[in-house]
């Protein structure tokens, strides 16, 4: 049993984000790029500093190690580098790979990053069309599965079994866009209304349109260095990596063991263990949101709420301002933006700011430990990360 | 910067050293599914070992063609090009009466009469573009 390894040896020191939604006439790269550079800049750190880079593979960049690429483009030489593939799983991979990459000795001081320029590197078709590619050749894709269809078809049974409603879907859009709207640079920051979101038109059942997260461009970098390191340097207000948990039960989704139950049930239970505390502890998550149904799932998987119940959890306010778990503070991948792999990136600078206390009027009080659980790929690939203020240790 | 280049024709399945058989049945109308001699497992798709028990006796037996719908949705935004002229069509996850799940696609009806548990069969017949794959339809009781 692996427990406590990892516990508060590391610690995000820097945190930094691109121009997100619609930023046109940026690389992948040159979005990775800038984030770094504000994420090095946060931290105060020069780009010598920086000993290691891990990177989330981007689908517009013709580079296959982005991390490599990346680290040419910053102009350093890392001693440890990997560009990570698993979906929308890979934001919470690096952040646990990078933790036990430092307590391992393989890095002191490690640069996170991603970009992508899905909305402008690519039409919109050829971006779904990039996402839909990533299901099997033989037994998936010449149904005509478009990327929802996979999370649909989970929503769908989840329906069945639960009694969940297309308009508790919809109230997770809602809630979502309200939080966009207190967001500065947020993709989506119109008001929206369950109505609008049951109105928008099916892209697969029963997913609307706007049950359905964004395209966008953008892209985020974070510093994670030792506890000892972010001590030496001064650092105000380390956030620290408590705890972190990964799972993969499938790769095709017609062997998902079950269709209503995923993999971030193993993956948040070592993260807990690890982290030493229960999902009651947690103060504020970032819940990976590519569809309104996955965060309803999520909240009984991550155990927010018990198996079922995680509709009418989101109907009764539990995941906003006021609630037992607000999530996805930023707006999420349903407003926020959603730049592919890095989309989750954004979940983990909402949940380091908040817990920095630097949310200005999104400001969740008191939130001093947190959790991002990114997924993938029909939940495919689930990971979680654990992160907490100094008061957790 | 665009290196992905979209085009009308549908994705063929292109067979494997592993599922080469299985394709090959289809083509003949049979969906093989792989019996594991050394623990009873039933798999699909193709491999070389068995994913219960890491046995490598397996042997190709005919399904039923028979199933039930567990999970489906219908798809009104294609995927690509190719898929816009079929929609809307239904996309099913089937059970099949032997155990094992598949990734299919509803035939013979429109995709909005399809429900939970609705028994279907086994479909195998050549589209226009001569590409047969296993897509099931309604059993009318």
């Amino acid at each position: 049993m692996v427990k406590n390894t990892l516990r508060g040896k590391s610690a995000v020191i820097g945190a930094g984000i691109s121009a997100v939604g619609r930023v046109p006439g940026k690389s992948a790269l040159a979005l990775a790029a800038s984030a770094a550079g504000r994420a090095m800049a946060d931290a105060g750190i020069q780009k010598h500093q920086v000993d290691g880079v891990l990177c989330s593979h981007a689908f517009s960049s013709p580079f296959h190690r982005f991390s490599v690429a990346l680290s040419e483009y910053l102009g350093i030489q890392p001693t440890f580098s990997n560009t990570l593939q698993v979906s929308g799983a890979t934001a919470a991979t690096m952040f646990n790979i990078a933790a036990a990459a430092i307590v391992g000795g393989l890095a002191e001081t490690i640069l996170v990053a991603g970009g992508d320029s899905l909305l402008t590197g690519l039409t919109p078709d050829l971006a779904i069309r990039s996402m839909t590619e990533s299901r099997d050749q033989q037994y998936e894709m010449p149904f005509g599965i478009p990327v929802a269809n996979t999370f649909a078809m989970t929503a769908h049974r989840h329906m069945l079994e639960f009694g969940t409603t297309q308009e508790q879907f919809a109230q997770v859009a809602v809630i979502h866009r309200e939080h966009a709207r207190r967001t500065p640079g947020a993709q989506m920051t119109l008001p929206l209304t369950v109505s609008d979101v049951l109105n928008s038109g099916y892209v697969t059942t029963p997913y609307h349109k706007l049950d359905c997260s964004l395209i966008s461009d953008g892209g985020a970098a974070f510093i994670v260095t030792s506890a000892q390191r972010a001590k030496e340097l001064g650092i105000r207000k380390p956030i620290y990596i408590l705890g972190g948990g990964e799972c993969y039960t499938h790769e095709h989704i017609f062997l998902m063991p079950s269709l209503t139950t995923t993999g971030a049930v193993q993956s948040s239970a070592k993260a807990y263990a690890m982290a030493g505390c229960t999902p009651k502890d947690i103060d504020v998550a970032g819940v990976y949101d590519c569809f309104t149904g996955t965060v309803i799932m999520m909240l009984e998987d991550l155990g927010f709420c018990l198996k079922g119940e995680g509709g009418s959890f989101v109907e009764d306010g539990h995941i906003t301002y006021g609630g037992t778990i607000p999530c996805n503070t930023h707006g999420g991948l349903l407003s926020f933006a959603h730049s592919g792999m890095p989309g989750s990136l954004f979940h983990f600078h909402e949940v380091v700011q908040q817990l920095r206390g630097q949310c200005g009027d999104r400001q969740i009080l008191g939130a001093e430990l947190g959790l991002v659980h990114s997924l993938g790929a029909g939940f495919a690939t689930n990971a979680t990360t654990i992160l907490g203020t100094e008061a957790t240790l | 910067m665009n290196h992905i280049t979209d085009t009308p024709s549908k994705p063929q399945p292109t067979p494997d050293a592993d599922s080469d058989i299985y394709w090959s049945g289809i083509q003949n109308g049979k969906l093989l599914l792989q019996h594991c001699l050394g623990c009873d497992h039933r798999q699909l798709y193709q491999q070389a070992i068995c994913r219960a028990c890491g046995c490598d006796r397996l042997e190709h037996r005919t399904a039923s063609g028979r199933g039930t719908v567990h999970s489906f949705s219908v798809v009104y935004r294609a995927p690509s090009l190719a898929f816009k002229k079929d929609i809307p069509y239904a996309v099913l996850l089937v059970e099949l009466e032997e155990g094992p799940r598949m990734i299919s696609a509803f035939v013979g009806a429109d995709p909005t009469v399809v429900t939970f548990e609705m028994e279907v069969e086994l479909v195998c017949e050549p589209e226009a573009n001569g590409l047969t794959l296993p897509r099931f339809r309604r059993i009318s009781s």
